[in-house]
């Protein structure tokens, strides 16, 4: 059977064109990949076999007409459980939404599958995708490959492990504050948050709409690039999806790093928490730039340290408002004895609710109300744009940024899960791009202690492809092996 | 009788009105921010998609001609239009509601600081007690604001009374309408009696349907007016306490509502009680308003900016291109009616207050030539709407073309038929739908205005009548009445009347 834990997307499709195997048979494997480690890490809320088998024959079917098949033809594909896809369950991991069948189809997941990818299944995440870990879930934690007593990360931490356990190849996640980036790091994945605009939000149950954006997981840079290309670009569908030309991230993955300006946070590397193998591994990954031609230096980023508390306000506060359709009228959880229309909004929303889901509708209520909304609101919107300054004159001098993408390595599931604010700090280093609107790619450049370490890579806005160029520079001088170890080989022998 | 209290309350407060005027733009092709179309009624829940039912994950996408709209609405009442603006969304739960928060504006409207001036005669001017004048007058409305946002879906009650709510077994949603454009203007509290209130309504009304945004049914709701009163003493600066006013779904029901919130107000004050702020609702029925929901249920509805969308940025030239657009406005229209045709105001008036009659009355004229542009007015006011009262169509609707009118009146001005032939032809038309000359013709209805024709019949008649005659001669010159009658007769009502009276006259001598 077909290896999935050593090909590429890339591979994939070119084994399928040079008919070396089948796309059915890329299904089977994956499916065959699913049934042997899924049970140890619940990565999915379900599993589209049906869906994916008839994506695979799609495929076969053009091998068989002679057509040129798409750039991720027969390439199994995870999607996170927020984007709607006809023929699933769109559950957000909520039990609100424990039975919302989807109606239509999230653009960049349709866009994803019309490059040829085989849908294997919608991923866990924590609900309405808040959270660190994956594990405010309705339906259960997701296990990190890595090590299935750790968390994976999150909110995206089922995208992430599917990817990671080779499962699927690519997968989608969502970042609102690091939920693509963060759990990347910690699975040891290739995860990307591409520049506010540049995918459309359309179909993706909103957390925050200034912050979301749809991004890829996968085991390369390379096959990264490929799936930004087939999501990327206008959607009539989404308003603040922009027209911005779409380049082919692939073409100059291999240009190198020559002459390159690459400037590290200074500040953000002494945080105070930050993992010390974590804070070596990237001063490590700053002198291969240096080796490989790259002209490295230190940049400061001072109000970064505003990040957190000014994303507290602003991502609750929207998600508070987008959160609101949820009320048992039309679709979702809804208590079947109501008394009234006030008790009906009232129980079903508590009941059909997580607590971290209700903690920010909480919080962002708060912030919106009458007589706070200048404190705390407007506060945070001129934190936010402070950041995006100090951004800005950091590019003057520099064509990417370097930083962790997480203070530390994958934790112990249940390790964090009482006090949410050290499991907000998870994020310390992701969510600033989000309110700076800015593209940041995670990718491995190290180990500690065993586990996964994510340097994150930071592109000006619509600049992905000196970002990725960076990031794959980089991945090919250190040539890691990044395959957990119960994901190693074809499994059946 | 609460007019007459209306009057004797009037004398001793002033009433300070202020008018919230929701405009559907039914005249689009889709709704605000989905492409569904815009309709009236249709099958429950037809009429929707992911983006106006709210399905997780669906996102708006402004509606640039709803945008358009508003700012030619705003400019054809004297409106500054935001050169930055942007949509917010203005949260709370209610069933109609796909979101439960709906996509409006806050601080950055479209339109703001415009006016339309609304002009008051008739009775009503004594309704201002504070003009020293009994004649007609101008009165200025200042309009605060006006702003986009999206209408809401409709709530059907089922098993109680009247599909009111109390009682009701279940209650159903029905989400066609919701999405649909919807414009909110705003007055000042410049309006000081409900004569005004229903003046400017009625005027802004017109100005909707000419710029043809909207078919502004207020039966139908696509207009809907909701008003804000409170009184005080004559002479105070002060306001007095408000209340809002709901479901005044007529021109008539909002002038009825506000007087009777008037006395209504007055009777509280007059006892030394207290206005109690609240919104209240008009029962056109009963004739009264009562008591909707209190200020203490007032909604904090959390306005914050709509991070769905990006803000509008516009130029100058973009807001002139939109100015260019705005057509002749029913002021100006009524100006040129009285300057071009030299129509009388209440000719001009009668005329441009609707826009059919309007367009009528100008294509009418453009075949009968100016001169006659009097006539055609005096058939328009008189006929034309005798007609269309009694059969209650519109101007569309009837058999009587402009064509045919102006026919009419060319047979009428140049003596081909007298003017009672006229109305007998105008029966005629209203019933058949065929032309005048048509009708003139198979009913043999040609006036005779054949001076030498006429001669010889008065010549006959007046040989057969020798006793008459001597009478006529002799001093009872009324007598020529009955020779006319007599004329008319002989020639079965063809003769020119004034040249049977004419002939009459000097042969009779």
């Amino acid at each position: 059977m077909i290896d999935l834990s050593v090909l590429s997307a890339t591979e994939i499709r070119d084994g399928i064109a040079g008919k070396r195997f089948s796309a059915r048979e890329v299904a089977d494997a994956a499916f065959a990949r699913v049934e042997a480690l899924e049970p140890s890490i619940h990565a999915f809320n379900q599993l589209t076999p049906e869906l994916a088998e008839a994506a695979a024959d799609r495929v076969d079917a053009m091998v068989a007409a002679g057509d040129e098949l798409p750039p991720l033809a027969g390439v199994p594909a995870a999607i996170k459980d927020n984007m709607n896809l006809v023929g699933t369950r769109t559950t957000c991991s909520s039990k609100i939404l424990a039975s919302y069948e989807s109606v239509y189809d999230c653009t960049a997941v349709r866009r994803l599958l019309d490059a040829g990818a085989l849908p294997v299944g919608k991923c866990n995440l924590d609900e309405f995708a808040f959270g660190s870990s994956t594990e405010n879930s309705a339906f259960g934690v997701t296990h990190n490959p890595w090590d299935t007593d750790r968390v994976p990360g999150g909110s995206s931490g089922g995208s992430a492990a599917a990817v990671a356990a080779g499962m699927a190849t690519v997968s989608l996640g969502s970042d609102t504050g690091g939920s693509i980036r963060q759990p990347g790091a910690l699975t040891g994945t290739v995860a990307m948050k591409p520049t506010y605009g540049r995918v459309s939000r359309y179909g993706c149950v909103a957390f925050a709409s200034s912050l979301d954006q749809i991004g890829p997981f996968a085991h390369n840079v390379r096959d990264a690039a490929l799936v930004l290309n087939a999501i990327a670009g206008k959607d009539e569908m989404d308003a603040t999806s922009v027209t911005e030309t779409v380049p082919d991230f692939t073409a100059t993955l291999n240009d190198g790093v020559k002459g390159l300006r690459v400037g590290i946070v200074r500040d953000m590397l002494e945080l105070e928490g930050l993992d010390p193998g974590i804070k070596a591994s990237v001063e490590a990954a700053a002198a291969r730039y240096a080796a490989l031609g790259a002209e490295v230096g230190d940049v400061d980023i001072p109000a970064a340290r505003h990040g957190l508390s000014a994303y507290y306000i602003i991502g609750p506060a929207e998600a508070s408002s987008n959160l609101a359709r949820f009320d048992g009228i039309r679709y979702g959880y809804r208590v079947d004895d109501a008394t009234d229309v006030l008790d009906l909004y009232m129980r079903s929303r508590a009941e059909g609710f997580g607590p971290e889901s209700i903690r920010r509708i909480m919080l962002g209520t708060y912030a919106l109300s009458a007589g706070y909304y200048d404190a705390y609101y407007g506060q945070a919107q001129k934190a936010r744009t402070l950041i995006i300054e100090d951004f800005a004159k950091a590019f003057e001098s520099y064509d990417v940024l370097l930083t962790p993408t997480s203070p530390e390595v994958a934790f112990k599931i249940g390790e964090k899960s009482t006090d949410p604010l050290a499991m907000y700090l998870s994020d310390v280093f992701t969510i600033p791009l989000n309110l700076a609107g800015l593209p940041g790619v995670s990718m491995p450049c190290g180990l500690s202690e065993g586990l996964p370490i994510g340097l994150q890579v930071i592109g000006r806005h619509f600049d992905e492809a000196t970002m990725l160029r960076a990031a794959a520079a980089l991945e090919a001088d250190l040539a890691l092996d990044m395959t957990p170890s119960m994901a190693r080989g074809g499994l059946d022998g | 009788m609460a007019k007459d209290r209306l009057s004797e309350v009037l004398e001793r407060y002033e009433a300070v009105i202020g008018l919230e005027i929701h405009t559907e733009l039914t005249s689009l092709k889709s709704k605000m921010f989905c492409g569904c179309p815009v309709e009236f009624g249709g099958e429950p829940n037809t009429r929707v998609c992911p983006v106006c039912l709210g399905l997780p994950g669906a996102l708006p996408v402004p509606n640039e001609a709803a945008v358009e709209a508003t700012v030619l609405a705003g400019l054809a009442v004297n409106c500054d239009i935001a050169l930055w603006s942007q949509f917010h969304r203005k949260q709370y739960f209610y069933p109609d509601m796909p979101k439960d928060y709906q996509i409006s504006q806050y601080d950055l409207p479209f339109c703001s600081g415009g006016h339309l001036d609304v002009e008051v005669d008739g009775d009503a001017v004594f309704q201002r007690v504070d003009r020293d004048s009994e004649e007609e007058y101008t009165a200025r409305i200042g309009i605060t604001r006006i702003h986009l946002e999206e209408d809401t879906g409709k709530m059907i009650h089922v098993g109680g009374a009247e599909g009111r709510i109390s009682g009701a077994e279940k209650s159903l949603v029905d989400f066609n309408r919701a999405g649909t454009p919807l414009m909110e203007l705003v007055s000042e509290p410049d309006i000081r009696t409900p004569e005004e209130a229903r003046r400017f309504a009625q005027k802004l009304r017109l100005i909707m349907l000419t710029l043809g945004v909207s078919d502004c049914s207020m039966e139908e709701g696509s207009m809907r007016v909701d008003g804000n009163i409170s009184i005080r003493l004559r002479g105070e600066i002060e306001l007095g306490t408000k209340s809002e006013i709901k479901n005044m779904n007529s021109f008539k029901a909002l002038h009825d509502a506000l007087a009777y919130e008037i006395v209504r107000q007055a009777d509280l004050m007059d006892v030394g009680e207290r206005v109690v702020q609240e919104t209240r609702h008009w029962d056109v029925g009963a004739k009264r308003t009562s008591m909707l929901r209190s200020k203490e249920e007032a909604h904090d509805y959390r306005y914050f900016p709509e991070p769905d969308m990006v803000p509008f940025a516009f130029t100058e030239e973009w807001v002139e291109s939109i100015a260019q657009r705005v057509p002749e406005l029913p002021d100006a229209k009524r100006e040129r009616f009285m300057g071009t045709w030299d129509l009388p105001k209440y000719d001009a008036v009668v005329l441009t207050s609707d826009l059919a009659m309007a367009g009528f009355f100008e294509a009418a004229v453009a075949q009968t030539g100016p001169a006659r542009a009097k006539s055609v007015a005096n058939t328009m006011i008189n006929d034309f709407s005798a007609h269309l009262n009694a059969e209650g169509i519109g101007v569309d609707e009837s058999p009587v073309k402009p064509s045919m009118l102006a026919e009419l009146v060319v047979l009428v001005d140049d003596g081909t038929i007298s003017g009672k032939q006229a109305k007998e032809v105008f029966s005629a038309m209203v019933k058949t739908g065929e032309a005048p000359a048509v009708i003139v013709e198979a009913r043999n209805m040609r006036q005779v205005s054949d001076t030498s024709a006429i001669e010889a019949v008065v010549d006959a008649i007046i040989a057969a009548n020798p006793d008459e005659v001597a009478s006529y001669r002799g001093g009872k010159i009324g007598l020529v009445g009955w020779f006319v009658g007599q004329v008319m007769r002989e020639m079965r009502g063809q003769g020119n009347p004034k040249v049977v009276n004419e002939v009459l006259r000097r042969k009779l001598g």
